[in-house]
């Protein structure tokens, strides 16, 4: 198991309470999680790019990652409760585990797939819904952090497309299979009928069924999250059909 | 493989959409819970669901893509509207993408584009077609099916139109009005419905507005319903007994109940040369008694590609004139796209026709 940290161990704000504060808590820690997740992946894909550049926007999308992590938990002390993390949690140590695979390989197409176009989809698209219902600044940071990841796509994508581009068939066949282990575990974190909440991460009972009372659903987070991620590959030029067949065969 | 035409639809339940997400999801994944497919089927952007390959009886093939706008079936109100533009917007869009060279925009799809065709995608090379002459072509040659199984004469019948300003509707009555003996016309918009009045009296009918369903008039024996009611029992308890209906209307929700009241679902063909849906939702997409049944105005855009016409030969709103169905009829007819044997739901209104029309493919 990776490092656990607590970002904000010395908050003592008193600004939420009760069930809501329980609530944003537990998101909070899912995004600072999942921005772990990415510092530690940029960090990694650092160390097997060959062409400089790409060296030091790995290193330059980390320090990016890391300072969301930051931001993340800096709401939480606004709010006066401690926001940790975990990346060894059950569905994050898998998605590691996923893209740690790539990086043996030395795959960095691999590793792009995974972050940029994966794990990207469910941050941005959740960020997004979270930034329309979180109290006060929070919703600000979950919005603007939303915008920042949707920018630096831009680069991957390019990549991406000249891939495709020399083989489409390989191409789509690498997805899939990275969509097989990384989607299928996004959907199962989102999935409804999750009811033994083994995320290792809710401090309480799980979240998901208290997401109403802040304005959400999990099944809204799904759904916008697989939204974006077809909308994702649609612009990769992946055939539609395709791609609904990948998302409808995810568990629900 | 090219793609000569595109046909955009949605599912009009949400069991119909919870068919589609099964065949999706295939044998070895359990069904999504019904509950749970209301949550899932907003968010899925349009797209292709299936490759589809069309056969003429004169040996041509077409082959094409059934694209679906994922319209959640209880967002078809006029609430939805913008949204629901955008998502046949983005339809058109995706079958323009695919290199579609005709595209054919069914049910509400339809009726959202009538009116807003600068909201199609421009300079695509891609023809866009509504599908309602074809739709009407049906209509009206089930009414004269019916009339001929009843033993009715047109000439002497009394003929309502429901939603008589919309394409299919306006459509009907021109190619009807001259046939029979008196025509009613309802409609929600009074201009439009008097507009068109004043058409067909011109053309030498003898017509007459309808203001209000609750009060049916009682010497209408044959009805056309070209847009779906709020309270179809109202309307069918109060024509005359054992009128033949039409329910032309999307989604169909007519049953006849104690009226006495002949329904048939109108605008459907078959395409009797066959048609082969990848993966097969074919029979999922459309409950027909009977196989390679479509909507009219998908068949439209199917008949044109078999044809190699691919342009937009139905355009517009109230622009569908009786020449131009009985053209789109025989150019489907020419490629063995006839009327569907008639139904109401499960039950064949010609048994005989049923039993002697199986396609070929």
């Amino acid at each position: 198991m990776e490092v656990v940290t607590c970002l904000n161990p010395s908050s003592t704000g008193s600004a939420a309470s009760g069930i809501n504060a329980a609530i944003w808590q537990d998101v909070l820690s899912q995004a600072v999680t999942g921005e772990m997740i990415a510092v530690l992946n940029y960090s990694s894909l650092a160390e097997i790019c060959t062409d400089p550049e790409e060296v030091a926007d790995a290193l330059e999308h980390a320090d990016g990652e890391r300072g969301h992590a930051a931001a993340f938990a800096a709401e939480g002390a606004k709010l006066g409760i401690d926001v940790p993390n975990n990346v060894g949690a059950k569905y994050w140590k898998r998605l590691r585990a996923a893209f740690l695979r790539q990086i043996e390989a030395r795959d960095f197409i691999g590793c792009l797939i995974i972050q940029e176009v994966m794990l990207e989809s469910f941050a941005v698209a959740s960020y997004k819904r979270l930034g329309q219902v979180a109290p006060g600044t929070m919703g600000t940071t979950f919005a603007s952090i939303a915008a920042e990841e949707e920018d630096h796509i831009d680069h991957a994508m390019a990549i991406l497309r000249a891939e495709r581009a020399l083989d489409a068939q390989r191409f789509d066949n690498k997805v899939y299979a990275l969509h097989l282990e990384v989607m299928t575990t996004l959907a199962q974190m989102l999935a409804r009928d999750d009811k033994d909440c083994g995320c290792e991460l809710c401090h309480g009972g799980c979240v998901k069924p208290m997401l109403p009372n802040v304005g959400l659903t999990s099944s809204e987070l799904r759904g916008a999250s697989l939204q974006h991620y077809l909308r994702t590959l649609d612009a990769l030029g992946l055939p539609g059909e395709m791609t609904l067949a990948w998302v409808a065969q995810l568990p629900v | 493989m090219p793609v000569d035409f595109a046909l955009v639809g949605h599912q009009e339940s949400w069991r119909a959409a919870s068919d589609v997400l099964a065949v999706l999801r295939g044998p070895d994944h359990p069904p999504i819970p019904d509950d749970e497919v209301p949550e899932i089927l907003p968010w899925i952007p349009p797209r292709a669901v299936c490759r589809i390959e069309a056969r003429s009886v004169l040996g041509a093939k077409a082959h094409g893509l059934y694209i679906d706008s994922f319209i959640p079936p209880d967002r078809l109100d006029p609430s939805f509207l913008r949204e629901n533009l955008g998502r046949v917007r983005d339809a058109a869009a995706c079958a323009s993408r695919e290199g579609a060279k005709i595209v054919s925009l069914g049910g509400f799809s339809s009726i959202l584009i009538e009116g807003n065709l600068d909201r199609l995608p421009e300079h695509t090379g891609t023809a866009f077609t509504t599908g309602n002459s074809l739709t009407v072509a049906f209509i009206v040659q089930g009414v004269e099916r019916m009339c001929a199984l009843e033993g009715r004469d047109l000439r002497s019948s009394t003929l309502l139109i429901v939603g008589a300003t919309g394409d299919v509707g306006s459509g009907a009555a021109r190619c009807l009005a001259p046939r029979v003996k008196r025509v009613l016309l309802h409609a929600r918009n009074p201009e439009r419905l008097q507009t068109l009045a004043a058409e067909l009296r011109m053309a030498g009918a003898w017509v007459d507005v309808a203001p209000d369903l609750r009060h049916p008039p009682a010497c209408a024996d044959l009805v056309i319903c070209a847009a779906s009611l709020a309270s179809p029992s109202l309307l069918l308890e109060g024509i005359a007994r054992g009128s033949i209906v039409c329910d032309a209307g999307y989604p169909k929700n007519l049953s006849p109940g104690s009226s006495g009241a002949r329904v048939f679902s109108g605008g459907l063909g078959q395409v009797t040369a066959g048609m082969t849906f990848e993966p097969d939702i074919q029979s999922v997409l459309y409950h027909q008694p009977v196989p390679h049944v479509l909507h009219g105005c998908l068949l439209e855009g199917i008949a044109l590609a078999l044809e190699g016409r691919f342009e937009p030969f139905s355009q517009g709103r109230g622009l569908i004139t009786a020449e131009r169905v009985q053209e789109i009829g025989a150019i489907a007819a020419r490629h063995g796209i006839h009327l569907a044997p008639l139904y109401h739901g499960d039950a064949p209104m010609d048994l005989a026709a049923c039993q002697s029309e199986t396609p070929v493919g």
